[in-house]
């Protein structure tokens, strides 16, 4: 063994010491600086080689070169090592509680009536019928003249309007709509129409306003069966689930014949005497309906010689109610906010 | 409506239960809302004869009856005075129930044995039908043993129908009678009280003649007057008294009871005028002059108007027509004789009247949904005949009439085609028997069509389609028809913008926090009061009702932002603490020199909450432009373009009020509330925002820009300005002077305070510069932002 030799291996196992002790990256650097530094012991020994004779210059370059190389890895390795533990700690020193709560905003709250006038409007426009809308201040003539209801009728005793002074009114019913699309898009014609409507009842348990939406099909020969079925279609798809139906005979002006549609009670189907949602009936009356009277065809300036159709109403607070179970109808209107963020998770 | 279902079994052999009858009125168009048993506990009343009557032996104010029920005879105590040898009586024997389901037993009284109790009415469950105070007297001829409370007809069960208004012939025994006619094809009429009885025409005693009836108003086209002498005081017979009870009317007198059972029977009203009082033989149904006053039987006056009609004798007013009788000429205790009015009055002149004065008698409840006019001498013949029954009245005279009547012979062709349309059937033939069940008559016939005549009861039937609704309603339209979907209904409807919209910016705002609320479109006078409306705002002008219920809902919305404060009051005071968002999609009604418009607005309002403390500081707390945030949300999603500029609102505060405006046109504000405001409401801070939809629903159609090819080259320039000059100003200034070559300016600094100079701040903005077809080089861009800095400096920026 060469005296160069010899001296490799006591540099190597001082550096192999020194490199095990060392605990963090600056102490690593230092043991880089010892040994491959610009008077380090490597450095220092690779200068001594011009001092050997020609013929063992190779091998003993070689021989240290090697060394720096191992040196070289053993460094990046340790280093690596050190940069994770290093890392890991300072990330674990900035812990956050990730049970704080979000900065800023929640999610606000839906109103009930509101959602389900956009559900029934997508359930309805996948079955052909198009959003119509219409104004709240309307005039006699569409709100009743042109729905069959002139002055004389008694069926103006079922609807307490408010009026203006002159002598227009706040819609009764999202009906008036019919007659103003009929003019506008003639037959045939499918429309849905969502609203408010307006009626001058003091009683307490009413509320002056409340949400409607109206249905309207006009083609040519349509029947009664279809009117079931596409009403039949409709609550199946408001409630998630096929209902039983129950049409009675009932009437409106506007509407002849006129049917009113109950469904099984959603709450109990039926099977509860002591049901307080249909009061043991099992059935809760949830749509007015009927085929268009002719008259109010006519009054669209469509010619029902040709064409017919039928038209529903349904009360949307009241079907919200039922969907949502909800208890109060008034205060869907009165701004509750703790109630309505209390329907979050809707 | 009541209906006795006894009355019913008198009047028609139904081959149905109860329970049927009210399961196929409810389906067919006559809703039947309860079925009421009155006398349900009941049991086990008989009728007894009193055999004899004698004082308590000790105690005076109690009599020992001995009484006779054909079983046996057995002691009874009792209080009552009215009582005497001969009297049948109810008696309830012990283990009987009363009407309260007291169950009675033998009971010592002072060593008399009472064996169960004699009964008054209110023991049997009818206070109403009493006569006298004491025990109820049954009708001498009564056999003893009887069951009470069949006889009394206290077994009856009480249907409460609901009747649709184009449906006034069913305001009877008569008309319900009918259509359960109609409802059951094996129903057969026992008693059909439609059925003109002749009166024997006797003419008019002299002194009680009369000169004459004349109509001079159209709303009454026929007026029938007859007469009744002779009149006795007293009750009705007990099992009238107890039909009127029973279906909601008080027993009064004999003469008062035959007209109300008669209006319960045949759906005609009629009324009584005491012939001693009537101030003329004579009379006159006119309009009432504007003006003129009538004091009712109720004790009420009433002004009248010209549209209200009125019945007159001698130029007085003595009834108001179809509404209720005058004071004047009511009949009392003492009238001897009577003249009878069944008359037909026209349904709104009736219906107007009643609801002015707010009078909803029995009689106008009918007139107004239509009396058929073929009934009104029928029904003063058939009061007659109950007045006579009774013996309490002569009444067999001549019934004089007024008439201008015009019946005219309606007749409705069915036609198969049309059957088949609506109703999937072409038997015309079963159309046809159901039709003429309901009392239509077949007049002419082919193969495809059938015509009908209409009966006088039905006028809601004038066309071919109301012919089709009977055949539908009674053939039923749960069985006999399939549901199917028409073909049509499987393409697509189109939403529409509106609704996309709202659709939209609901979504967007209930995820950025906000709370949706639907308020009434209503607005109080204290909330223009509130927001400091001057009179001049189109907002302080709101459209007001003729009829509101209240003066908070008096006017219609020029604003949301009421609704919404309201709402976030009414939660804080009721001890919410939390920072809260709300917000509304809705309609304003906006007051113009012509008219009105309807305009769809969304506004938002959030409330800073009254504990400010938040878990990650104060930075998280809503202020002006983190409602600035959400509206730019909302734009940058619809493609609109929003302009904000300083400005004021008399409910905004003075230093924090945006006007917004969409190409340049005033679009809504952003505000917070004024001082005074939030502390009217106990409220701060307040900051809200309303916003006109219209630009929303025409916005600039979505472009995307080729991206640039070489990098932008950056400059920062910072600057001192007066606080006065906007930092929007500010950016369009450099925008100007950047020219084509300058693509983006970005505010990232604003500071004021040490160091500023006495009313300035310091801006900073960051300036993109960029060519799009070559790299700009350091010299370009330094010679334009050079220009730039120059060009502040000369409009009085200070730059650093
Ligand atoms: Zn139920």
């Amino acid at each position: 063994m060469t005296s160069i030799q010899a001296e490799l291996g006591i540099i190597e196992r001082d550096f192999t010491e020194q490199v095990s002790a060392a605990s963090s990256s600056e102490e690593l650097q230092q043991v880089k600086v010892a040994f491959l530094g610009k008077k380090g012991a490597v450095t220092l020994i690779l200068k001594k080689l011009g001092s050997l004779p020609p013929e063992t210059r190779p091998a003993a370059g070689q021989a240290v070169n090697s060394l720096r190389d191992r040196i070289e890895a053993v460094i990046e390795d340790k280093r690596a090592r050190l940069d994770e533990i290093e890392s890991e700690a300072a990330e674990r020193s900035s812990m956050v509680d990730v049970t704080l709560p979000h900065r800023g905003r929640s999610g606000g709250g839906v109103h009930p009536v509101a959602q389900l006038t956009h559900d029934v409007i997508e359930i309805l426009a996948g079955l052909g019928f198009s959003v119509a809308l219409g104004p709240e201040i309307e005039e006699d003539f569409y709100n009743f003249e042109a729905l069959n209801i002139p002055q004389s009728h008694p069926a103006r005793d079922m609807q307490d309007t408010f009026y203006f002074p002159d002598g227009s009114l706040l819609r009764t019913h999202t009906s008036p709509v019919q007659v103003r699309s009929m003019l506008r898009h003639g037959a045939p014609i499918r429309i849905v129409c969502p609203g408010r409507v307006y009626r001058r009842d003091s009683d307490p348990t009413h509320s002056p306003m409340f949400n409607q939406l109206e249905g309207l099909l006009v083609d040519r020969d349509i029947s009664v069966a279809d009117m079931k079925g596409c009403l039949e279609t409709l609550m199946a798809a408001i409630f998630s689930r096929p209902l039983k139906a129950r049409y009675r005979a009932s009437y409106f002006p506007f509407t002849e014949p006129s049917i009113e549609l109950d469904i099984e009670c959603v709450e109990c189907s039926g099977k509860n005497p002591a049901c307080r949602i249909c009061k043991g009936t099992g059935w809760l009356e949830v749509a007015g309906m009927g085929m268009v009277h002719p008259n109010v065809i006519r009054y669209g300036g469509i010619d029902p010689s040709i064409y017919n159709g039928f038209a529903w109403g349904i009360g949307l607070d009241r079907i919200a109610m039922l969907k949502y179970g909800l208890t109060d109808l008034r205060i869907l209107f009165e701004g509750n906010v703790p109630y309505l963020l209390s329907g979050r998770s809707l | 409506m009541l209906i006795s279902w006894n009355l019913l079994n008198e009047l028609l052999e139904i081959p149905a239960t109860l329970e049927e009858v009210v399961e196929r009125l409810t389906l067919t168009g006559c809703e039947v809302e309860s079925v009421d048993y009155p006398c349900e506990r009941l049991s086990g009343v008989l009728s007894a004869r009193i055999e004899e009557l004698s004082p308590h032996p000790a105690r005076k104010e109690l009599f020992v009856a001995t009484v006779d029920d054909g079983a046996g005879r057995e002691l009874v105590i009792t209080a009552a005075p009215n009582l005497s040898i001969g009297d049948v009586v109810p008696w309830g024997r012990p283990g009987t129930a009363l009407a309260d389901g007291t169950v009675l037993g033998v009971r010592d009284f002072d060593g008399v044995r009472s064996c169960g109790m004699l009964l008054s009415a209110e023991e049997l469950g009818v206070p109403e039908i009493a006569d006298e105070f004491g025990i109820l007297k049954l009708p001498a001829d009564t056999l003893p043993g009887e069951d009470v409370k069949r006889l009394l007809g206290l077994d009856d069960a009480v249907l409460d129908l609901s009747i649709t208004p184009n449906r006034g012939d069913l305001l009877s025994m008569l008309g319900v009678a009918r259509e359960v006619f109609a409802l059951f094809p094996g129903a057969v009429w026992r008693k059909n009280p439609a059925e003109a009885r002749p009166g024997d025409g006797a003419s008019w005693p002299d002194d009680l003649e009369f000169r004459g009836i004349s109509l001079e108003d159209d709303g009454c086209p026929l007026y029938c007057m007859g007469l009744v002498t002779g009149l006795k005081r007293g009750p009705s017979p007990v099992r009238i008294r107890v039909l009127l009870t029973l279906l909601g009317m008080r027993p009064i007198s004999a003469m008062v009871d035959a007209t109300n059972f008669a209006m319960l029977m045949l759906g005609q009203p009629t009324h009584a005028f005491d012939a001693a009082y009537l101030p003329a033989r004579e009379i006159t149904v006119r309009s009432a002059r504007p003006g003129e006053e009538i004091r009712t039987l109720d004790g009420k006056d009433h002004r009248l108007e010209s549209e209200d009609m009125l019945i007159t004798s001698g130029g007085v007013a003595v009834a108001i027509a179809g509404v209720m009788g005058g004071e004047n000429s009511e009949i009392l205790d003492t009238t001897e004789n009577v003249y009878l009015e069944a008359a037909n009055f026209d349904a709104l002149r009736v219906s107007r009247s009643s609801r002015r004065m707010g009078i909803p008698s029995e009689a106008s409840y009918r007139f107004s949904r239509i009396v058929d006019a073929r009934i009104a001498e029928t029904t003063l013949e058939y009061i007659f005949s109950l007045l006579e029954e009774w013996g309490v009245a002569r009444a067999g005279y001549r019934v004089l009439s007024a008439s201008n009547l015009f019946l005219e012979n309606r007749v409705v062709a069915l036609t198969r085609t049309k059957l088949k349309r609506i109703l999937l059937t072409d038997d015309i033939e079963d159309a046809s028997a159901i039709l003429s069940r309901l009392g239509l008559t077949e007049v002419a016939s082919s193969e495809d069509a059938k015509s009908f005549s209409i009966p006088s009861w039905r006028p809601d039937i004038s066309i071919e389609e109301d012919l089709i609704e009977e055949v539908g309603r009674i053939r039923g339209y749960n069985e006999t028809l399939p549901s199917r979907l028409p073909g049509s209904l499987h393409e697509h409807g189109d939403i529409g913008r509106t609704t996309r919209l709202k659709r939209d910016i609901r979504g967007a705002l209930i995820s950025r926090g906000y709370v949706e609320l639907v308020n009434y479109s209503f607005l109080s006078p204290s909330f223009v009061e509130l927001l400091r409306l001057p009179g001049d705002d189109q907002r302080a002008r709101p459209l007001q009702l003729a009829n509101p219920l209240s003066a908070e809902q008096s006017m219609m919305r020029t604003t949301l932002l009421p609704g919404l404060l309201r709402s976030v009051g009414l939660a804080v005071a009721s001890g919410w603490k939390d920072p809260v968002r709300v917000f509304e999609l809705g309609r304003v009604f906006l007051p113009l020199e012509e008219g009105h418009e309807e305009v769809e607005r969304v506004c938002g309002l959030a409330y800073g909450g009254r504990d400010p403390r938040l878990p990650h500081g104060p930075s998280d707390a809503d202020d002006l432009f983190t409602l600035k945030g959400d509206i730019q949300s909302l734009a940058e999603a619809h493609g609109v373009r929003i302009e904000y500029a300083q400005g004021e609102e008399p409910f905004g505060h003075r230093g924090q009020t945006a006007r917004l405006l969409c190409g340049g046109k005033p679009a809504g504000y952003l505000l917070r509330l004024k001082p005074s405001i939030e502390r009217e409401l106990d409220c701060s801070p307040l900051f809200a925002f309303e916003l006109d939809l219209a630009p929303f629903e025409d916005p600039e159609p979505l472009r995307f820009r080729e991206p640039d090819p070489f990098p932008p080259v950056y400059r920062d320039i910072s600057m001192f300005v007066p606080v006065e000059v906007s930092a929007g100003e500010v950016a369009d200034r450099i925008r100007r002077l950047g020219g084509s070559m300058l693509r983006e300016v970005g505010l990232f600094d604003v500071y004021s305070g040490k160091g500023a100079p006495e009313g300035k701040r310091g801006l900073a903005f960051s300036l993109a510069y960029r060519l799009c077809d070559r790299t700009l080089t350091d010299e370009e861009v330094d010679s334009v932002n050079a220009a730039v800095r120059k060009g502040l400096a000369a409009s009085g920026c200070e730059l650093r």
